[in-house]
């Protein structure tokens, strides 16, 4: 479904991704690891089209959008919720859903997805008139993955999802995510929190200092000490 | 950029710090931008018509005004249109005190404070417009270093709204909307030269200095520099300060040199005319400063001779009103878009050599 | 009694006024991080558009009216796509400057096109008769000035509520670039604040014309100054900053007019800034902004 064909990026006169190729297939969903730096959130950015490519080219369902601005991609299908979870404060709950759907004109598909979201996330609903600076760290990061779903995703990408929350929440985001894998969303997630991820994800990346070092099954990973010591440290147990 | 920004705890050193070395290639480099801009002023001198002298007289004023403008705007990054209020302060102190007793008796018969009745030498007034300049930059200033951005500069246009308010309704002291004359004309372009070439130096010297080095650091992130405890206020309290006395150095000047004052040359035109010189040159330079006057006063009085309708070939042309103007905005937009730092960038006349050189060695 | 009612209603419309200019600017401030210092100019625009239509046989008021706010409305819209879309990435200060620039530009372009001498737009200053009711004097204007802005300010309000571009735009006023990743066209959104902050200068050109009664090249200028103050003084970037911050100057102005001895009338722009910088020395953020912290978008 997305094709990264060695692509670099760079920040002015700083490389922050290396000519790194990945693959997501539809229906998968696959984790992109490593430590702070290591251009994770570079290569969402190119991705989406919020920052050029150096070299090398990005496909969308067999089609090149190299070319393509930001809002064409999301219009594509690809939607990326940030890091930080970016919500708009000083917007209410339903504000920052309908502003969510903003690149769909099918009126009845967006109330649609409204309602299933609602149900899937009953918190939403009972917030849905509070200002979205107002909710709590795990209630923010939900609002901002489903204000992702609202632009009915096919490949949705997740930049941390899992930072600065409780491991409580943290749990309960994954859960939610791979619930969204069993909806036939395909799901490219970039985490620090490695053993978080790879509890659900069935294909990993890591990059490290914008280089990509390894790719494999989760499996693999999951398995190998020596693996995951070397690239995400011990630090994470 | 020759000094390392923001070295060591900066905060914790003084900040009249002197380091040799490098206050000594300031001062060079100040030197060699002062030599390169009183050069034309010296031709002109020597083998000019009186016309072009009077034009590079004007210049001359144009470009004190300009580094007084790049003192605190080129520093701290903080656009600033008060600084026409300040030549105007300087211009009017000097008229009010330099004219004769006599003339002023008829001219401002009600002034405050028996002043009609007073009368410095030429020097004494200088002095006095000068230091009243810098005393009203000074309580101007306090307010204006407690804004940041945009709020600081719509408070500089203010500040230039407010001078010109007094300028022309103060009229027992400034003589509202009619000309302030009398004053006595000692200044020529001999005296510009020297004060053009004393101001460049000073400008060169401050921004090359510890108060400059991190008014620039702090320009591009104010709230960490105040966290690393550089009191940004004061800084910019100095460089306001210096830069308001430099502009009452051009309007004193101004005022010696054509002996008549009047609000008019203080306000909107004139703020645009020198803020776009400062632009186009390149704002955090001084040599660009040099170069923008340069450039702009020569197109202006091009442009002039079109605007006033000449003859081309026989035919005579229509005028033109707001030729001059439009080619101001013209020029600011385009170097906006295109060259934002200006022709010189961050550089100095100095640097650029010394690249220049060390090119050529390799 | 009636001395205090007439000026209230003086104080109103003239803050009115103050506030329609003022929240054009903060609304492409909030966007964009621009300090549109030709918004001004746009007077003018308005202005000439009118005089135009009436030297060829035009001018009644229900032609001009809707021509001068739709010129300038396609004017602010152009003069984003043309002069500021180049600096949208560039600080704040090579906006300002931009800004500067068009303003110069625009009000030479009156000059050579049109005179350096007044102008007047007759039917537009009909608006300007003067009404009794009962013993009180008003004119029609300032009725209008007080209604029309109250319904705009309600129309504007509704728009950014409950409109998807609204939405966006009150959105890109905390966040840009997620504003972006929602899929929605950040032209698109810069584009609609500068119609909307055009349509509501339109507006503001039409009541500013009916009270002075003439148009020239430079009377932009005043105007956007007043409106800047406005919006520094209710703090930059907030829109209901930028109404009450042009009510409170719309009352402090018609109150200096009270107070000030009229051998002092000429000190009155003076005196207002004057005030206003008092007032900032107090609150540097202005009456409703909040201070600005470590990271936050600043002007």
């Amino acid at each position: 479904m997305l094709e990264v064909d060695s692509i670099s990026v760079n920040y002015g006169p700083v490389r922050a991704v290396h000519s790194v190729s990945l693959t997501v297939e539809e229906g998968e969903i696959v984790a992109l690891l490593g430590p702070n730096g290591a251009g994770k959130t570079s290569l969402l950015s190119a991705i989406i089209g919020l920052v050029p490519v150096a070299e090398g080219t990005i496909s969308f369902q067999g089609q090149n959008i190299n070319r393509l601005d930001t809002e064409s991609r999301v219009e594509r299908g690809l939607s990326v919720t940030p890091e930080g979870r970016h919500i708009f404060a000083n917007l209410t709950v339903e504000e920052n859903l309908i502003l969510g759907a903003a690149s769909r004109r099918d009126k009845d598909g967006i109330a649609r997805d409204l309602e299933t979201y609602l149900d899937m996330f009953p918190i939403l609903r009972e917030r849905y008139t509070q200002s979205g600076g107002s909710l709590s760290g795990g209630e923010q990061q939900m609002l901002a993955v489903v204000r992702s779903l609202m632009s009915g995703p096919k490949l949705l990408m997740l930049d941390e999802p899992s930072l600065g929350l409780a491991p409580r929440i943290v749990d309960q985001i994954f859960k939610l995510i791979s619930g969204l894998r069993d909806r036939g969303l395909t799901i490219l997630v970039v985490e620090q929190n490695a053993q978080e991820a790879l509890k659900f994800a069935d294909r990993a990346y890591i990059l490290s200092t914008g280089n990509l070092e390894f790719s494999g099954t989760a499996e693999e990973l999951r398995t190998s000490a020596d693996l995951m010591k070397a690239y995400i440290g011990e630090g994470v147990a | 950029m020759s000094a390392p920004a923001l070295d060591r705890a900066p905060g914790r050193r003084r900040l009249w710090h002197i380091d040799g070395a490098r206050t000594l290639r300031s001062l060079r480099g100040g030197m060699i931008i002062a030599v390169f801009a009183v050069t034309f002023g010296l031709l002109i001198m020597l083998f000019g018509e009186p016309y072009q002298v009077r034009l590079a007289v004007a210049a001359y004023v144009n470009l004190i005004i300009v580094i007084g403008l790049q003192i605190f705007m080129g520093n701290s990054n903080v656009a600033n249109l008060s600084h026409s209020g300040f030549v105007g302060v300087g211009a009017y102190i000097t008229a009010i005190f330099a004219a004769p007793a006599m003339i002023k008796q008829t001219l401002i018969p009600n002034a405050p404070w028996g002043i009609d009745e007073v009368q410095l030498g030429v020097v004494a007034a200088f002095i006095v417009a000068v230091g009243i300049t810098g005393l009203v930059a000074l309580l101007t200033g306090l307010v204006l270093v407690r804004l940041s951005g945009i709020a600081a500069t719509i408070l500089t246009l203010a500040i230039l709204v407010i001078f010109h308010g007094i300028f022309v309704n103060w009229v027992d002291l400034f003589r509202g909307t009619q000309a302030f004359y009398g004053i006595p004309k000692v200044a020529g372009i001999k005296t510009m030269l020297v004060a053009t070439a004393v101001v460049i130096v000073i400008a060169r010297l401050f921004k090359d200095s510890r108060i400059g080095v991190q008014l620039r650091a702090s320009a591009t992130n104010m709230l960490a520099a105040e966290a690393m405890g550089v009191n940004i206020r004061a800084l910019r309290l100095i460089a306001w300060v210096l830069g308001g006395m430099v502009c009452g150095v051009a309007g004193s000047l101004y005022a010696y040199y054509i002996g008549t004052v009047n609000a008019r040359a203080f306000f909107f035109h004139a703020a645009f005319l020198t803020l776009s010189m400062h632009i186009l040159g390149g704002m955090r330079s001084v040599t660009g400063a040099v170069i923008g006057v340069a450039l702009i006063s020569v197109t202006m009085e091009l442009v002039r001779l079109a605007e006033s309708g000449p003859v081309i070939l026989g035919v005579q042309m229509p005028e033109l009103l707001g030729l001059s103007g439009l080619m101001l905005g013209v020029i600011i937009v385009l170097v906006m878009c295109l060259r934002p730092d200006g022709l010189m960038g961050g550089l100095e006349l100095d640097e650029v050599i010394r690249r220049y050189v060390k090119r050529g060695r390799n | 009694m009636q001395y205090v009612v007439e000026q209230a209603l003086n104080a109103l419309s003239i803050g009115a006024e103050y506030s329609l200019l003022a929240l054009g600017l903060a609304i492409v401030f909030s966007i964009m991080g621009l300090v549109n210092f030709a918004h001004g100019e746009m007077i003018g625009v308005g202005g000439y558009i009118m005089y135009a239509m009436t030297l060829f046989g035009m001018g009644e008021l229900w032609m001009i009216l809707p021509v001068c706010l739709l010129t300038v409305v396609i004017t602010a819209v152009v003069l984003e796509r043309v002069a500021f879309r180049p600096v949208r990435q560039a600080p704040a200060t090579t906006g300002l400057l931009t800004a500067f620039g068009v303003s110069i530009i625009l009000q030479n372009v009156f000059l050579l096109g049109v005179s350096p001498r007044p102008k007047t737009v007759p039917a537009v200053s009909v608006l300007n008769t003067t009404v009794d009711i009962g013993s009180y004097t008003f004119t029609i204007l300032q009725f209008l000035e007080a209604g029309v802005t109250a319904i705009a300010i309600v129309l504007l309000v509704i728009f950014m509520k409950r409109t998807k571009v609204g939405l966006a735009m009150r959105a890109a006023a905390y966040d840009f670039t997620t504003v972006r990743l929602m899929g929605m066209r950040a032209n698109r959104v810069i584009a609609t604040a500068f119609a909307i902050s055009g349509f509501l200068a339109g507006i503001a050109a039409i009541f500013f014309i009916a009270r002075r009664g003439a148009i020239d090249p430079f009377m932009g200028l005043v105007p956007v100054l007043k409106a800047f103050v406005a919006c520094v003084l209710g703090g930059f970037g907030s829109l209901p900053g930028a109404v009450v911050g042009g009510l409170v100057l719309g009352i402090l102005e018609v109150v200096l007019i009270i107070v000030l001895p009229d051998v002092m009338a000429g000190m009155r722009d003076a005196a207002v800034f004057f005030i206003v910088g008092a007032i900032l020395v107090w609150r540097p953020q202005g009456l409703l902004g909040k201070k600005t912290e470590l990271g936050d978008k600043t002007a």
